[in-house]
């Protein structure tokens, strides 16, 4: 009996996890694709290198904060109000958690409602944890920094992407020779972004070598990766001939198309960074319990790698078998982005929701690309923008909390009824 | 499928270089025109004239989809007013043009020789005005891709300054048109005078309205 909960713990986690890699990678893939800077092979490619290295190597913080965050363990272990239960109602509760935002996922991908896994998580945790426990057994001191965390990620994106617009506007497109300013300037950006995705790397790498570095050494060690990314940037990027005189923009977009591969990976990995939470932080939680064999909340154990790399392994499932369909329909239909405004709204994304995962809050990757498109649109980058996107998209995340809540606390009354 | 990339409306700017494209081409029709109007060929006038009613209705249609494209919550790198004004001044450049064959073909209007090297001077000025006006219709698209930045801006405020000064001699051969006519006055009657001075002015619009569009280009680059 209780093997099967685990069982059905990871099940549940492995179908969010397909869900995650089946629609909402093509979020933070569409608009490489649209922009003509990757092919739709590559995006895939790219997707599930870095969603999963994302998932494995950076994806602990956020997890740690799902699994163990909003809710009061204390509520459920042995001592609290359930005795000898407690332990067996939150791995039910996660489980249904779980279960909830899944359907809630699939059902409005079916309505065509953008709605973001991040929120479905937490609406479902929260739903079950106020049936079960009431008001006070959540951390709503958590609770309201994850939600802060909602309005002022996108706010950020939203910033650093019209400060990035505007400084290619300003050192680029407004030089009288864009070419050559682009020949000067794009080693940089290629350092900028090596610099930081290397930064997650080292921090990990040099933590497993050694006892406690020092942040400036991991800093250092960083920059010298990003440094010599963007030598080799400057030995391949060249002024081409026979542009004297030609429109320049062409050549500009081109080099920014190649850099908006890196982008892609940045903003892939970064995804996988914060988004496999919302697949295993409450796996984590339940196989954390079951190792107790249901008599313990343990708090203090340190996140199983192999939990992390289930959801990885699920997020590039879910991309393989669907994702790649909607990557596909994505980019086809996204036309109105040049290269140059896609490296703008991915770069400040992939900050933002890497920054929000270093703090362990669980972000909407889909919100602050919005905020980062309307951000370059604000510094006068695109077209047009349709602002009544942003209202339904908006419109959607209110109904996420409540409708993921309701379903989570009617599932978890209905897996009490079957296991107990 | 409905995805968060909704949010990518779609850009007027390469829909009115198109237009301005179709507006363009009934432009072009205004050679063969005057030409049979000098010429008192009034069989090929009407059909050139027939054919500019059918483009004109073709840009008319292109006008009215860029508009039912233009709502008021798509947010734009520049004002809504000004881009609406630019294209309701390029269309009607296609008008002044249709305006123009409709009072050509309407009645026989006889031209003394004495004229016609007047009206080849303003249509030939007022046609190099619409062409300064085309390119920098072509060039909208490109603007928008640079930002409303960079050397395009330069260039393209020259191309005004260019179609302000050629607009400003149409008008000053129209007014030169217009009194030639005059002291031909006994020799035309009253008629045919009246026609060949609302020829002259139908011609003179068409860099009227090139000016107007060429200053919300300019009002959209001050304020970008």
């Amino acid at each position: 009996m209780e093997h099967l909960i685990l069982i059905t713990a990871m099940l549940a986690a492995l179908y969010m996890a397909w869900n995650i890699g089946a629609n909402d990678v093509a979020n933070a893939m569409g608009t490489s694709v649209g922009s003509g800077a990757v092919t739709l092979r590559q995006a895939v490619l790219i997707a599930a290198v870095f969603e999963f290295s994302g998932a494995v190597i950076f994806g602990s913080h956020v997890t740690d904060t799902v699994r163990k965050g909003m809710l009061d363990p204390m509520a459920f272990s042995t001592a609290g109000p359930f005795g000898v239960q407690g332990p067996v109602l939150l791995a039910l509760g996660m489980t249904a958690a779980l279960l909830a935002a899944a359907i809630w996922l699939q059902l409005s991908t079916k309505l065509g409602l953008p709605v973001s896994t991040t929120h479905s998580i937490v609406g479902a945790v929260i739903g079950f944890g106020i049936l079960a426990v009431g008001i006070h057994g959540i951390r709503w001191g958590q609770i309201t920094e994850i939600v802060a965390s909602w309005f002022v990620s996108p706010l950020m994106g939203g910033a650093l992407a019209f400060a990035i617009f505007l400084g290619i506007r300003t050192f680029i497109l407004r030089n009288p020779d864009p070419v050559a300013a682009t020949v000067r300037v794009a080693p940089y950006l290629v350092m900028a972004v090596c610099t930081i995705l290397a930064l997650t790397f080292t921090q990990k790498v040099l933590h497993n070598l050694m006892h406690n570095p020092h942040p400036t050494f991991v800093g250092l060690a960083a920059l010298a990766i990003g440094g010599t990314a963007g030598l080799v940037a400057r030995g391949v990027i060249k002024v081409p001939e026979a542009t004297i005189g030609a429109d320049p923009y062409p050549y500009v977009e081109k080099v920014f198309g190649g850099l908006q591969v890196l982008t892609a990976a940045f903003v892939a990995f970064a995804h996988g960074a914060n988004d496999v939470a919302n697949a295993v932080g409450p796996l984590a939680a339940v196989v954390g319990i079951a190792k107790t064999a249901y008599t313990n909340v343990p708090n203090g154990v340190p996140l199983a790698r192999w939990i992390l790399a289930v959801g990885g392994i699920g997020i590039v499932v879910g991309l393989a078998m669907w994702g790649y369909k909607v990557i596909a329909t994505v980019g086809r239909h996204i036309t109105e982005i040049t290269p140059s405004r896609g490296f703008s709204a991915e770069f400040a994304t992939a900050c933002t929701v890497l920054l929000a995962s270093r703090l362990g809050l669980p972000v909407s990757t889909t919100h602050i690309l919005v905020g980062a498109v309307v951000g370059v649109g604000i510094a006068h980058g695109l077209g047009a923008l349709n602002l009544r996107t942003v209202a339904r998209i908006a419109g959607s995340w209110i109904a996420t909390l409540p409708a993921a809540a309701v379903i989570s606390a009617l599932l978890y009354l209905g897996l009490k009824a079957i296991f107990i | 499928m409905r995805t968060i990339f909704e949010l990518f409306g779609k850009s007027p700017f390469e829909p009115l270089a198109k237009h301005g494209q179709m507006v363009d081409d009934v432009i072009q029709e205004v050679t063969p025109l005057i030409e049979s109007f000098l010429a008192q060929d009034w069989s090929e006038a009407k059909e050139i004239a027939d054919r500019i009613s059918r483009m004109e209705h073709r840009a008319d249609q292109l006008k009215a989809e860029i508009r039912d494209h233009l709502p008021r919550s798509l947010f734009l790198p520049v004002d809504r007013g000004d881009l609406l004004r630019l294209l309701k001044a390029q269309d009607a450049m296609a008008d002044a043009v249709e305006d123009l064959a409709v009072l050509v073909t309407m009645r026989k209007t006889p031209v003394p020789d004495t004229l016609k090297p007047h009206v080849q001077a303003l249509m030939d000025q007022v046609l190099q005005a619409a062409k300064t006006w085309f390119t920098i219709s072509m060039l909208l698209p490109q603007l928008q891709e640079a930002a409303f930045t960079g050397p395009e801006v330069k260039k393209v405020l020259d191309f005004i300054d260019t179609l302000d000064e050629q607009e400003w001699r149409s008008d000053q051969l129209g007014t030169q048109l217009g009194r030639e006519s005059v002291l031909l006055e006994d020799e035309l009657g009253a008629i045919s005078l009246q026609f060949i001075m609302r020829i002259g002015q139908k011609l003179s619009d068409v860099p009227n309205h090139a000016e107007t569009a060429g200053d919300m280009v300019r009002l959209m680059l001050a304020k970008g």
